[in-house]
């Protein structure tokens, strides 16, 4: 029956209280995540589950939502266009999906600490977990689309190459970069909740401002400052690199080069370090600004 | 350190408070240098420190916006503390709120397995759990509707079931035992006690004395922020009481 005041002044170190501890270290972090990889599958499934719930269509929603674009996009640039690449509708999907499952994964990604606040609150967990896997539910949606992907080129008697063995490989590398941007941008969000218009503006700009629609092949030449400009922002631009990952082996039959492998890795790899050490970094504050 | 002990030295934790709360980039900007000099600190808990020994139950007492629910949350890991220090041993049932993590559209199945990933269990391990959590929910057959079509009394009770079955050191909980009907109130004291025989710390935030003298010989009080009292429960309700009725001091701000 001590007061707590007194206790503390009188004895400021009672032997029997153990050291201070550590402070946990970067290392502890993944760890702490590793262990709750199985949450973020869990997450995934629920995401998936509550997303498409009272659907009628449920996961074709997935393949629709890219297909009805590439519809929209093939007829008015083939139109307008008229020396547009033969089987423009597979060139126009091969670069929309990757494009499409960075900038959901993006928009998604950034609201995922203030949507599960309710858990933040209350349960001691890694909230990098959230921004992943919302990452992970798109890179599920990724994955089934490319089914439809495959049944046009099919039809449209696209060759099926070797090359399409490298997917595999752009996912992964795709999957890195999201990751670390989406948690980069999930940390800014929970402080400035502006972050979330800005980067719906910023993604409108980018989706022209990369080589999605087109390609860099077809830039031509032209002198003026702003088309310098115009190619310095293409050439410093991640998504320049990322997305002929998928677009290389799907509409030109060949794998990336090696230079496209190397810049696109390195932006994934650098994505992801940026945005983990500040997710983890800011992570402890967030709850102060929820 | 043994597994179920819990140490907090001198441990505060300060919210800024400013006029108006920044969330916008161009409110952070316009009005960054002023709040920089004038951030006033609000302290939800300062200067807190307690040593709760593996096994030992203790009862956290005191008025609304004390600092019980913070210091709750802070021994579950949830809040980090901003002065001082807190560590705990071993693995923690931090359930603050009964079925906090429950997603409504999910059905009571999915959200066993739901919970015990927020937990950090396998889905294997929960398998291995699930039968013994459905048999204490006393649920049935409801286990596989959506748990938005559950009452509050079932609602907490899969949610005890799933807290006291995740093999704790340390249990943590707040306001356990005010749902549920008075049988399944029972129960859960009944597991608590066997919790407490085998040797789980227990803390345990309690608004009412019968209960926290039945499960908790000790009880800390606290009152604006600060520990007032550290002892048995009787005395601590004393306190407790004693505090209600004098003066009031206003929070404590700091600049």
């Amino acid at each position: 029956m001590i007061e707590a005041a007194q206790q503390t002044r009188a004895d400021p170190s009672p032997p029997a209280v153990p050291e201070l501890p550590d402070l946990p270290r970067r290392s502890s972090r993944i760890a702490e995540l590793w262990r709750f990889r199985q949450l973020v599958a869990v997450l995934v499934v629920r995401e998936l589950k509550v997303r498409y719930k009272r659907s009628v269509l449920g996961l074709l929603w997935t393949m629709l939502n890219p297909l009805l674009l590439m519809v929209v996009y093939a007829v008015v640039f083939t139109t307008i266009l008229p020396a547009a690449q033969p089987n423009f509708s597979i060139f126009l999907l091969a670069g929309l999906l990757p494009w499409l499952y960075f900038s959901t994964s993006l928009m998604q990604g950034l609201m995922s600490v203030l949507s599960n606040q309710e858990l933040v609150r209350k349960i001691r967990l890694p909230q990098a977990v959230f921004p992943l896997s919302v990452v992970g539910s798109n890179l599920v949606n990724f994955t089934l689309s490319l089914l439809p992907l495959f049944v046009i080129m099919a039809a449209l008697r696209q060759p099926f190459t070797l090359a399409l063995a490298f997917l595999p490989a752009a996912a992964l590398v795709l999957t890195l970069f999201c990751a670390g941007v989406t948690l980069l941008f999930a940390t800014a969000t929970v402080f400035f909740r502006d972050v979330r218009h800005l980067t719906e503006v910023l993604l409108q700009m980018l989706l022209y401002l990369s080589p999605v629609l087109y390609d860099l092949r077809q830039l031509g030449e032209h002198r003026t400052w702003w088309f310098h400009l115009f190619r310095l922002e293409l050439r410093l631009n991640p998504l320049s690199y990322l997305i002929p990952l998928v677009r290389d082996p799907v509409y030109y039959g060949r794998l990336p080069s090696l230079t496209t492998l190397a810049v696109a890795s390195l932006w994934a790899a650098g994505a992801l370090l940026v945005g983990f050490a500040a997710f983890t970094r800011l992570e402890p504050r967030h709850i102060h600004h929820l | 350190m043994r597994n179920g002990q819990i140490s907090l030295w001198d441990m505060g934790i300060g919210y800024r408070i400013y006029r108006e709360k920044v969330s916008t980039l161009k409110e952070a900007v316009v009005s960054r240098f002023r709040h920089l000099r004038t951030a006033e600190r609000f302290w939800a808990l300062r200067h807190v420190s307690l040593q709760i020994a593996p096994g030992e139950a203790i009862a956290l007492v005191g008025h609304n916006g004390s600092g019980k629910s913070t210091l709750l949350k802070t021994i579950a890991g949830v809040l980090a503390p901003s002065e001082g220090a807190v560590a705990t041993q071993g693995r923690i049932s931090p359930m603050i709120e009964l079925g906090a993590g429950f997603d409504a559209e999910l059905s009571g199945r999915d959200n066993i397995f739901l919970n015990g990933a927020l937990l950090g269990f396998s889905r294997k391990q929960m398998e291995a759990k699930f039968q013994r959590i459905v048999d204490f929910s006393e649920l049935g057959d409801f286990i596989d509707l959506p748990v938005k079509n559950y009452s509050s009394g079932m609602y907490a009770r899969l949610g005890f079931a799933i807290a006291q079955d995740v093999d704790p050191d340390i249990l943590i909980i707040d306001e356990v035992l005010a749902v549920g009907d008075e049988r399944f109130q029972e129960k859960c004291k009944r597991r608590i006690q066997e919790f407490r025989t085998a040797g789980v710390t227990f803390v345990f935030v309690s608004h009412s004395l019968p209960i926290a003298r039945e499960l908790c010989p000790r009880a800390a009080v606290l009152h604006h922020g600060r520990l007032a009292f550290d002892g048995p429960t009787d005395a601590a309700w004393e306190r407790y009481r004693e505090l209600e009725r004098g003066p009031t001091p206003g929070p404590v701000l700091q600049a």
